[in-house]
């Protein structure tokens, strides 16, 4: 060997005696995987790639803060095309070939209900911040946390305005799937709490686009309220059909979708007055909130998060507490942690049950006013007043 | 908790029927017209309309072109991706058992649905052109519908028109009634099976550009036409094409009119056992042989 050749690989030579002798950096251990499957086409890809984004934003976060136990983070991320059987087979996949040393959860309630009895299964702590079905929670499984506000609360915000307002009586839609039909039947309870009439309640098939003879029903029950359980393209039919048919409610929420950005990018000026319930806006006083917003404005240049991206940013962000917490990756460590833990975040607060559902974190109402979404309920956390009541479309 | 059903509220979901019936019709026309005359079942149907939608959406999203002028472009522009389908690929099943043109365009189907999706990503796409409605009595007349239908009439007669009429679509005509004596006729049954395809996908793009102006675009948003054309044309007479048109337009009127009486829910299952019900009183469809 050459004097030369000596020269380029002594400081090699040295580096590897030094990391023989001394406790390894983060570097150069193996990084810990974390794994999930995600909705990045089919139905639910809109949400699910602001989902999927709230994870990247958390796990450079952590990894820029020297990762996590000493090691650095990495995702490991497949598409499950919105559909829970694929996500089962991704999550078997996950924990069995690619040996992830976590899981975190997928996007919409009947996907993260699918893939929890793979979880379950193989004792993996999976910290689900996009499932909001009551339900899920409740069948005895150890190891699912819950992270947002359930279904049934989605648009309490709604009928509290409506019902301050003296209106009498609502009509209820939703998509026959899990999540809208939980909130649906929240809402009719939560009216009928508030003395208001149910005049319909009706679900509709997923993929559903005429949405006509529903709504000759709903024009002809003549609701003060119509509240909708829906995803985002149904949100967006039903709202252009209520203008083509010329039904004129005093006040319509919807679930999901009237929260997106892109609900009004696609309906413009249609889209002034509705409801949309929302977990997150970035205008709420959360701590981490600011520095969130500007790592995200940073990674993801020209777009606007979603709460679906604070919601899975907060939800990594808690299952990393709790493994610091806890000091290992130990399923049974960190449930312990994830059980007894309080933390507020820029998505919010953060307590569970010891079933691991969620009893703190707070919905919030928007109303589109001008383009902009507007915090509307509740009070303390509203930055505007609603229109109310909404104007018949020909007048607006 | 139901809601009385009053004549103003049939005569409302009716109107919602035929005008969604129309488009079902022209749309089937296509994979009826492709069916009938290589017996060539094109699962791809809707995908290519899913083309059609995308064609509309950039034309209008790029340069702000008319909607409904876009049909210009997207059904010469689908004519020829049909053409080229059916030069490079369908051609080789057209004589194989019908499982095999089953197999290829159902790959077919996925690969532009996932060409879609790399291409335009799956993101919601709206074309938001005509909005609201006009209101006449009681009624309330969606204007993008209208248009729709309108539209949807005007080339399906036109397709009419075309194959009953014009020399190019006898010759079509004769194919599908029997390929052997029309060779011997002296008419070149390839050409006549690549302007068929064509014909076949140009329909399917025209039903593409209507519902863009209506529903939101996205990738898969195809399938559910592939699903209805089937049982269009299974309804009203496999190569009958005045049959699609009435099937066409009994799909439309079902749909609507099971979500009034029953519920939204059931209205593809009452479809599809309509469907069953023709099949058991008369299997050839409801308008039996060729045209």
């Amino acid at each position: 060997m050459t004097m030369t050749s000596w020269k380029r690989l002594a400081p090699v030579a040295l580096a590897g005696v030094v990391f023989a002798s001394v406790p390894l950096p983060a570097a150069a251990q193996t990084p810990i995987k974390i794994g999930a499957s995600m909705s990045v086409t089919g139905t639910y890809a809109k949400p699910g790639t602001y989902q999927k984004q709230g994870y990247d934003v958390c796990i450079d976060e952590l990894n820029a803060k020297g990762g996590l136990l000493g090691r650095k983070v990495e995702l490991v991320i497949y598409d499950d095309q919105s559909t829970p059987a694929t996500a089962v087979r991704l999550y078997e996949k996950l924990i069995t070939e690619d040996k992830v040393d976590a899981v975190m959860g997928p996007y919409s309630s009947a996907v993260s209900e699918a893939v929890a009895n793979v979880t379950e299964k193989y004792k993996k702590v999976m910290v689900a911040p996009l499932a909001a079905t009551t339900s899920i929670f409740k069948k005895g499984r150890k190891y699912i946390f819950m992270v947002i506000t359930p279904a049934e609360n989605y648009l309490d915000g709604l009928i509290d305005m409506a019902a301050k307002r003296g209106l009498k009586t609502v009509a209820i839609i939703n998509e026959d799937t899990l999540f809208p039909k939980a909130s649906a039947s929240g809402t009719a309870e939560a009216a009928k709490k508030k003395g208001m009439q149910v005049v319909l309640q009706e679900a509709y098939p997923k993929g559903n686009t005429d949405f006509s003879a529903l709504l000759v029903k709903i024009k002809a029950a003549n609701p003060d309220v119509i509240a909708a359980g829906t995803y985002f393209d149904d949100a967006v039919a039903i709202t252009r059909q209520m203008k083509e048919l010329n039904v004129n409610p005093k006040m319509f929420g919807l679930t999901v979708g009237g929260d997106l950005p892109e609900f009004y990018d696609l309906l413009k000026q249609n889209a002034e007055y509705v409801y949309g319930s929302t977990q997150w806006d970035e205008s709420l006083p959360y701590p981490g909130q600011k520095e969130f917003l500007a790592a995200y404005k940073a990674k993801f240049k020209g777009q606007e998060p979603s709460y679906h991206t604070a919601a899975g940013y907060a939800g990594c962000l808690i299952y990393a507490e709790a493994v610091k917490k806890a000091g290992t990756l130990d399923a049974d460590k960190v449930r312990d942690q994830l059980l007894k833990m309080e933390i507020r975040t820029a998505f919010g607060d953060y307590k569970i049950e010891p079933d691991g559902f969620q009893i703190a974190h707070k919905m919030v109402m928007l109303q589109w006013q001008d383009g902009k979404r507007i915090v509307v309920w509740p009070d303390d956390l509203s930055n505007g007043k609603p229109r109310y009541p909404t104007p018949e479309w020909s007048k607006r | 908790m139901g809601v009385l059903i009053t004549p103003s509220m049939i005569g409302q979901v009716v109107i919602s029927g035929l005008l969604a019936g129309s488009l079902y019709a022209m749309v089937a026309l296509g994979l009826g017209l492709i069916f009938g005359v290589m017996r060539v079942l094109n699962v791809a149907h809707g995908p290519l309309l899913m083309m059609g939608a995308y064609t509309t959406f950039w034309l209008f999203q790029w340069i702000g072109f008319n909607p409904y002028l876009s049909l210009l472009v997207s059904m010469p522009l689908l004519f020829l991706v049909g053409v080229a389908l059916q030069r490079f690929l369908v051609r080789r099943v057209v004589d194989a058992p019908e499982l095999s043109s089953l197999l290829l365009t159902f790959g077919v189907s996925i690969a532009l649905v996932n060409l879609a999706q790399l291409a335009f990503t799956s993101d919601l796409r709206a074309v938001e052109y005509l909005t609201g409605s006009f209101v006449v009595g009681p009624f309330a007349l969606s204007k993008p519908r209208l248009a729709t239908c309108g539209f949807a009439i005007a080339i399906t007669l036109g397709a009419f028109v075309f194959l009953r009429s014009t020399r190019l679509g006898k010759a079509i005509r004769a194919v599908s009634q029997s390929r052997e004596v029309a060779q011997v006729c002296g008419i070149d049954v390839q050409r006549i099976h690549l302007i068929t395809f064509g014909l076949g996908s140009a329909l399917a793009a025209a039903g593409g550009s209507l519902v863009a102006v209506m529903v939101a675009i996205q990738p898969e948003m195809g399938q559910v036409y592939t699903f209805k054309s089937f049982l269009v044309i299974v309804l009203g007479g496999a190569g009958n094409y005045p049959g699609a048109l009435l099937g066409g337009l009994l799909l439309g009127l079902v749909e609507q009119l099971a979500s009034l009486f029953l519920t939204s829910q059931v209205n593809e299952a009452v479809a599809y056992v309509l469907l069953v019900v023709v099949l058991l009183i008369r299997p050839t469809g409801l308008l039996k042989g060729r045209v």
